[in-house]
């Protein structure tokens, strides 16, 4: 049998995990990361989270510029500290989301939601069409998609102040 | 008097992708950095460590630069002078063309970044918002190619373009040119009012009858009231006379009453014969719209979301001026009757009444917010539990395999629990808020029966028992026309919001346009030439690319590859299905965006894995290419496909109902009508795209004689997954990430022991392993084998 043919079971999978044993992680220049894995290096590896809202930590596919993928982190927490850091680091990069700090108003109009948010000190305005499509929730808070794609993020909606909870809260099912 | 620039531009530059806007050029001019070499420019909106930074790039023979500051807007002190931008700059970034070998815009989760190729390094330049990949992307691609050729693409960016408000420059939703702000929806009024523009004299008689009819209804408290309490029941005077009196009231009530129900029912006829008409022109003008948008548009939009554009907004602007402008116009009409008649019968309790009205207006506002957004609570609870009723009902066969039943029901269960209890709350609420509204009116009409009754008992001239008495009905009436009028305006948002979702489809430009001087074929040959072709259905992800190809007329060109490879998009690029990036499809050495759409159409014939038959019967559905063929030509047209056979099993024959509700057809059954569909139309070029995909063997070795007849004198194109069916090939191409991975003759390729070999290997031993085929693969393997010897 052709080696493109095989069956793929969770045992067989483990076999693309790759852990400290056989995957080293170093910081290229420009902030990019490179990996070293079974003793292969590779200038520029690309992070992918498999459960972006989830599992964030978890089931991380490691792949080349070229998309090829080269193995899979299960866990990063078996890594040590030096690495998880390199990990997240580009891991945050990729994910990169605008944290709203607070919300100022949210405006429904001809079906539209207009937000006047705050990212930090700078004052943001977007919108979104159709709320409940592109309000994605995970743990204790979720990502509000605009118009255009872009993603803001609210970790804890509990944390953010009551006023700015009070101008979603309406919208929120 | 200087401000904070809202963080979006106020002036949309990014119109022109290659000018910076005036004032940014004169800041970097007072910085030293000339502006006048500039061949492209894009403006971003994060620094380098994905923090919001304003920032401006443009890129000149000598290098690029990338300008960061803060805009800010100085407000003018006439009202109507647009804010004039100006800009602080904090640093000014230049990287010498010379050590940057090209420019990537990548695209992340939420952000995009620009990198540059500095001999084998990658340098990140800038982050920037997703939504503007499109610019960066199109910034990226004129610096590469500029480099190279000495030229920019002229090609305009594909996806989302704008998003900003006309007036103020604010972000606004795709397909609105205002922002919130200035979204007044004028535009939207004035063109549905337009619809009506055949009507205008009926409509000028339906208005002059709701006037009537509001001011029959504003009298009658007079006659019914006023005039019952003080001419009969108070007048004091002999019986025979206050009968007499009392009968002419009674008959002077019950004629306006009549009066009142003839003109209504007057108005409602005009009515009835007007809006059909109108709703007929707006649902022809979206169907005419919908039918001249290209296939892009449809993959962008839910089927569900367009077919509630003909439907459901169609009935809101429907029942909008059915209902609610008749409404509008007798309560406005009703309002202004009750206010004089009240002020001419007595002015200071008049104001007394009306001193309290705001109370109640402003209680009927805030009392229709609340429910407004209990409503959208209750409708989305409901829209949930509707799709996943739909969910189930499609999903049914997959349920009941895998014996999810229980499960579904759990998920139902909850789903309708949340709209139980959406529903509990807003009836508790309404039924709270309702009574409540009714006692302030209740307190309103005691304040003024109180004042009015000590008018009364004073004997104040104009003050007498029916005037009071009248005075109080017309209290009461002022209720309705007060609450209709505060809530009016969400009907209109309604009915506006459905007429922009209209509009947006009848305005919306298609993105595959003939030109004005497009050209016909004058003898038809079938070259088709592929050459650097670029393509992309988002900005940054790149589907095609440097693809070339060729297929001399009258050959058979077959294109392999993995899934997502690109295959399908080939077939859409070269029937224009879509428009490409960059690079061209030629035909006969004319390119498709120089050729008329119908004559390009008609001349390629697209048999496709994806299979839909209309409803209406069989025959009707292999004629759709040609109406007028013949009953012979249809017959002769379902044999060579191979499917006269078994439409001959089917009771109706030839006038079988397939499409929607009608008889269910195998997906064999289908394809083969499909290809005779194709044969009747008879094009000089054939694109087979995976047509056996879903065929069991013996179907597909008869679809493939129905192919071998149809592909004969054609120039055909066949995708397919199966690659001993592309063994008549003339030439093959493997395609992999969009380009070309490989490219000769069946024989040279499995010679060449390539990408081709290979996948026909991982093929031919899958295909022994589940008990099908071989002998042929193997015999064909020999054959190679044989002539590389040779």
């Amino acid at each position: 049998m052709s080696d493109s043919i095989q069956t793929i079971s969770p045992e067989t999978l483990k076999s693309e995990y790759v852990s400290p044993e056989n995957c080293e992680f170093f910081a290229l220049a420009h902030g990019f990361l490179g990996a070293r894995i079974d003793g292969k290096e590779y200038k520029r590896v690309i992070l992918s989270r498999a459960l972006p809202l989830t599992e964030p930590d978890k089931y991380i596919c490691i792949c080349d510029v070229e998309k090829n993928e080269l193995g899979i982190i299960n866990d990063t927490s078996v890594f040590p500290e030096e690495q998880r850091k390199l990990i997240a680091q580009e891991l945050s990069k990729r994910y990169f989301c605008p944290v709203i700090t607070e919300i100022k108003s949210v405006k429904e109009k001809f079906g539209n939601f207009y937000f006047d948010v705050m990212i930090g000190d700078y004052k943001k305005n977007f919108t979104v069409k159709n709320l409940t499509k592109n309000i994605r929730y995970h743990g204790e808070g979720f990502d509000v998609i605009d118009v255009d794609g872009n993603r803001y993020r609210i970790p804890d909606f509990k944390a953010i102040s009551p006023k700015s909870r009070r101008n979603l809260e309406p919208y929120l099912y | 008097m200087k401000k904070h620039r809202p963080p979006d531009p106020p002036e949309r530059e990014n119109k022109n992708k290659n000018k910076l806007p005036a004032h940014i050029c004169r800041a970097a001019q007072e910085k030293g950095l000339s502006t006048e070499g500039l061949i492209s420019a894009c403006r971003g909106d994060m620094d380098n460590e994905a923090a919001y930074h304003d920032s401006w790039l443009f890129f000149d023979d000598k290098g690029i630069y990338i300008i960061r500051g803060r805009e800010e807007t100085v407000k003018r002190p006439k009202k109507h002078v647009s804010p004039e931008p100006s800009v602080l700059i904090d640093k000014i970034e230049a990287i010498p063309a010379d050590n940057i070998r090209s420019l990537n815009a990548e695209r992340y989760t939420s952000t995009g970044r620009l990198i540059m190729s500095e001999n084998s390094e990658d340098i990140p330049l800038t982050y920037f918002s997703l939504g503007l990949i499109g610019d960066f992307d199109f910034f990226a691609r004129a610096f590469n190619s500029y480099k190279e050729t000495g030229e920019i693409p002229e090609d305009d960016q594909p996806g989302k373009e704008g998003g900003k408000c006309k007036k103020c420059g604010a972000p606004c939703p795709p397909g609105k040119d205002y922002c919130k702000k200035h979204d007044k929806n004028k535009g939207t009024a004035v063109r549905l009012i337009k619809f009506f523009g055949g009507h205008v004299r009926q409509i000028a008689v339906i208005i002059f009858v709701m006037v009537l009819s509001a001011a029959a209804q504003v009298l009658v408290p007079q006659v019914s009231t006023r005039a019952l309490y003080d001419n009969v029941l108070s007048g004091g005077g002999p019986l025979e006379q206050s009968l007499k009196a009392l009968g002419t009231l009674v008959l002077t009530v019950v004629g306006m009453r009549l009066l009142n129900t003839g003109l209504t029912i007057f108005q409602e006829y005009l009515s009835a014969s007007i809006m059909p008409r109108v709703m007929y022109d707006i649902k022809v003008k979206i169907f005419d719209a919908m039918q001249r948008l290209s296939v892009g548009f449809y993959s962008s939009k839910q089927t569900g979301s367009l077919m509630d554009r003909v439907t459901r907004d169609a009935n809101n602007i429907y029942w909008f001026f059915t209902d609610g402008v008749p409404r509008f116009i007798i309560d406005v009409s009703m309002l202004i009757g009750i206010l004089i008649i009240m002020f001419s019968m007595n002015w200071r309790l008049s104001l007394l009444a009306l001193i309290t009205t705001p109370l109640l207006i402003l209680t009927l506002v805030l009392g229709d917010r609340l429910f407004r957004r209990m409503h959208h609570r209750v409708w989305v609870m409901h829209s949930r539990a509707r799709s996943l009723v739909s969910d189930n009902i499609n999903g049914q066969r997959i349920i009941k395999a895998f014996a999810k039943e229980e499960d579904e029901f759990e998920h139902f269960s909850a789903v309708s629990d949340n709209v139980k209890n959406a529903e509990v709350r807003l009836g508790v609420a309404e039924a709270t808020l309702f009574p409540l509204l009714e006692i302030f009116v209740l307190l309103l009409t005691t304040l003024v029966l109180g004042a009015g009754g000590v008018m009364v008992a004073k004997g104040e001239s104009n003050m007498t028992t029916g005037t009071l008495l009248s005075f109080i009905v017309y209290v009461n009436m002022l209720k309705e026309p007060f609450g209709f009028l505060a809530w009016i305006s969400n009907w209109w948002a309604r009915c506006s919001d459905s007429a922009q979702r209209v509009f947006e489809i009848a305005d919306a430009v298609p993105d595959i346009t003939e030109k004005a001087d497009a050209v016909g074929f004058e003898n038809l040959r079938g070259d088709v030439e592929i050459n650097e072709l670029e393509f992309e259905y988002e900005p940054a992800r790149p589907v095609i690319n440097k693809l070339s190809l060729k297929a001399p007329a009258g050959t058979m060109l077959g294109i392999v590859g993995k899934t997502g490879a690109g295959k399908t998009t080939i077939a859409n690029l070269i029937a224009r299905l879509y428009d490409a990036k960059s690079g061209c499809v030629k035909i006969d050495g004319i390119d498709v965006k120089d050729l008329k759409l119908s004559e390009l159409r008609r001349n390629i014939g697209l048999v496709s894995q994806d299979i839909y038959l209309f409803i209406g019967s069989i025959a009707d559905n292999i004629r759709y290419a040609k109406p007028d063929a013949s009953m012979d030509e249809v017959i002769a047209a379902a044999k060579a496909a191979c499917a006269h056979d078994f439409i001959m099993k089917l009771p109706d024959g030839y006038e079988t109902r397939v499409g929607a509700g009608g008889q269910s057809l195998s997906g064999g059954e289908k394809q083969r009508i499909s290809i005779a569909r194709t044969i009747i139309q008879n094009p000089k070029i054939l694109i087979l795209d995976e047509a056996t995909a879903a065929m069991d063997t013996e179907t597909e070795r008869n679809i493939q004689r129905s192919l071998g007849l149809l592909t004969h004198g054609r120039t055909t194109i066949a995708i397919a997954h199966r690659l001993s069916t592309l063994r008549d090939s003339d030439y093959l191409a493997v395609i992999d990430n969009g380009t070309i991975a490989e490219y000769g003759t069946y024989r040279e390729l499995m010679t060449n022991k390539g990408e081709f070999y290979r996948l026909y290997k991982i093929q031919s031993e899958a295909l022994k392993t589940i008990g099908i085929g071989g002998e042929e693969e193997k015999a064909a393997e020999e054959n190679a084998e044989e002539e590389h010897h040779e």
